[in-house]
């Protein structure tokens, strides 16, 4: 798309743009340090990540606050328009994200993973982590070079996620019957499951807002229906 | 007489298809300037009782096809017009059509606001005395009443009827004109950039007044600023270079329009 002839419009609507790809960039970085505190139980990192996740508030409030000026002064419209508006809704969710991660380092800060004696309850975790960690990073590549196709791919696939965060549960629920003294190690892997599994669910609210954005159209229950059966074979 | 159900459907259906009509249709309209085209094959469809704003940047033959509506390229000597244009299906380049009349059914309000150098209540009969619509003073009064209770300005000019039109603040001025063009009970009313000259808000007076009147009147407006379309109108037309690049719905013109060049000029990267 061709530059505004207001040049400092353009201006405006980079840092926009520039400061959610930096949040969404600081959002994937404890997303990887979750993966790595998940394989070595590293309570330094974990309270890096509650530290680092000021920085992600402060920056989605600076957004905030740059999209709500840009509307006031410049009234944008069709693309700019879309672009601003989705700025407010994506900032909430890397926000969002943000205080997953968080949340999971204070679960693990609580007490101590090898505790649990679940190895392949953690393994399951950290594929869960992967997966989580790749479908933000499609979605924010899309964002940043406004295309779609990753969108759409993340948001029909998020069901694939929310597989492997049901059999984490049950693999919870069958430790807690086989060894109940383990119970309250135990019970934060279950918290940590669902923190991850809604960053999933972050992920693909972020994927309608990109496709949003690029295409003007609206993600509907009947837009699923009908890209499920186009990649039905 | 009770009427059966057919006969009520078929009813239903009349009244659809009238809604769905177009009060003025365009086809084919081609304007020159002598040898210099301003309008390219231009077909556009305007609803009854909606507002259609046109936009476009300066010279692409917006106010140009505002003005074939009411004729008033007629008084250019250089214009000429090829093309079809129907208002309640008939082609007002009829020869047959009387043009005097034609104008009466369609009201203009210009750029600037422009009342005549009489009294407030003459701004206003001077339309009708002219069409002979009223012999009785009452009659006259009542419609200049109306006229200006219909045009938002009524309370703020009835104890100053008989002080000149050019007294009144600009914002004033604009609705006392809105009241001079329906006083003649026109279907249509054509606006020029109504709230170029006015302040915030005198504008915002004139778009209440838009919203108020389209349910009477079927009113094209041409705009230079987007927001006022986007808060004034149903169907917004983008022209460029005498051309209809896009129309549709005001809410998708604005939100996600079809052709990069609309998206280009709403957007502001295009000159």
């Amino acid at each position: 798309m061709s530059d505004h002839i207001v040049s400092s419009f353009d201006e405006e609507l980079n840092e926009i743009t520039d400061g959610l790809i930096n949040m969404g960039a600081l959002v994937l970085a404890a997303l990887k340090s979750v993966e790595e505190i998940l394989k070595n139980n590293d309570h330094n990192l974990a309270q890096k990540i509650i530290d680092n996740d000021l920085q992600i508030n402060d920056l989605g409030q600076s957004i905030e606050i740059k999209a709500f000026n840009t509307l006031a002064s410049r009234q944008p419209m069709a693309f700019d328009l879309r672009l601003v508006f989705s700025a407010v809704k994506m900032s909430l969710y890397l926000e969002r994200c943000g205080d997953m991660c968080k949340g999971i380092s204070k679960r693990i800060l609580k007490g101590d993973l090898t505790e649990a004696d679940s190895p392949n309850t953690i393994e399951s975790l950290v594929i869960l982590t992967n997966r989580v960690y790749e479908n933000l990073s499609l979605v924010l590549d899309d964002y940043a070079a406004r295309t779609s196709e990753k969108s759409l791919e993340v948001w029909s696939s998020d069901s694939e996620i929310d597989s492997i965060y049901s059999d984490i549960l049950m693999e919870i629920l069958n430790n807690i019957k086989s060894k109940p003294e383990a119970i309250e190690a135990l019970v934060p892997l279950f918290f940590i499951a669902r923190y991850l599994e809604r960053v999933g669910d972050q992920a693909t609210n972020i994927a309608e807002v990109t496709h949003f954005i690029v295409t003007g159209e609206v993600l509907t229950d009947e837009k699923e229906i009908q890209i499920e059966n186009e990649t039905t074979f | 007489m009770v009427n059966t159900i057919d006969q009520i459907i078929n009813v239903f259906d009349e009244q659809k298809i009238r809604k769905n009509e177009a009060l003025i249709s365009c086809s084919g309209v081609n304007v020159f300037y002598s040898d210099k085209q301003a309008l390219f094959d231009v077909n556009l469809d305007i609803k009854e009782k909606e507002v259609t704003s046109l936009i476009g940047p300066s010279g692409c033959g917006k106010s140009t096809f505002l003005r074939c509506i009411n004729r008033m390229n007629d008084v250019i000597e250089t214009c000429s017009i090829e093309g079809l244009i129907k208002i309640n299906g008939q082609d007002i380049y009829d020869p047959k059509i009387d043009v005097v009349e034609l104008r009466a059914k369609i009201g203009m309000v210009f750029q600037k606001p422009n009342p005549f150098p009489k009294s407030v209540y003459e701004n206003v009969a001077y339309g009708p005395r002219l069409h002979g619509m009223f012999i009785n003073k009452s009659d006259m009064d009542k419609k200049v009443e109306e006229s200006l209770v219909r045009a938002g300005l009524w309370n703020e000019v009835k104890d100053r009827l008989q002080e000149p039109g050019t007294s009144l603040s600009g914002g004033q001025q604009q609705r006392l004109c809105i009241a001079r063009a329906i006083a003649v009970d026109p279907e249509i009313i054509l606006m020029d950039e109504p709230c170029s000259s006015l302040d915030p808000i005198a504008t915002a007076k004139i778009e209440e007044l838009i919203d108020e009147l389209k349910v009477n009147y079927t009113i094209t407006i041409v705009t230079h600023s987007m927001q006022q379309a986007a808060r004034v109108s149903q169907k917004t037309a983008f022209f460029h270079l005498g051309h209809l690049i896009e129309v549709g719905e005001t809410e998708n013109i604005f939100r996600n329009p079809v052709n990069k060049q609309t998206e280009a000029y709403v957007t502001g990267r295009y000159g």
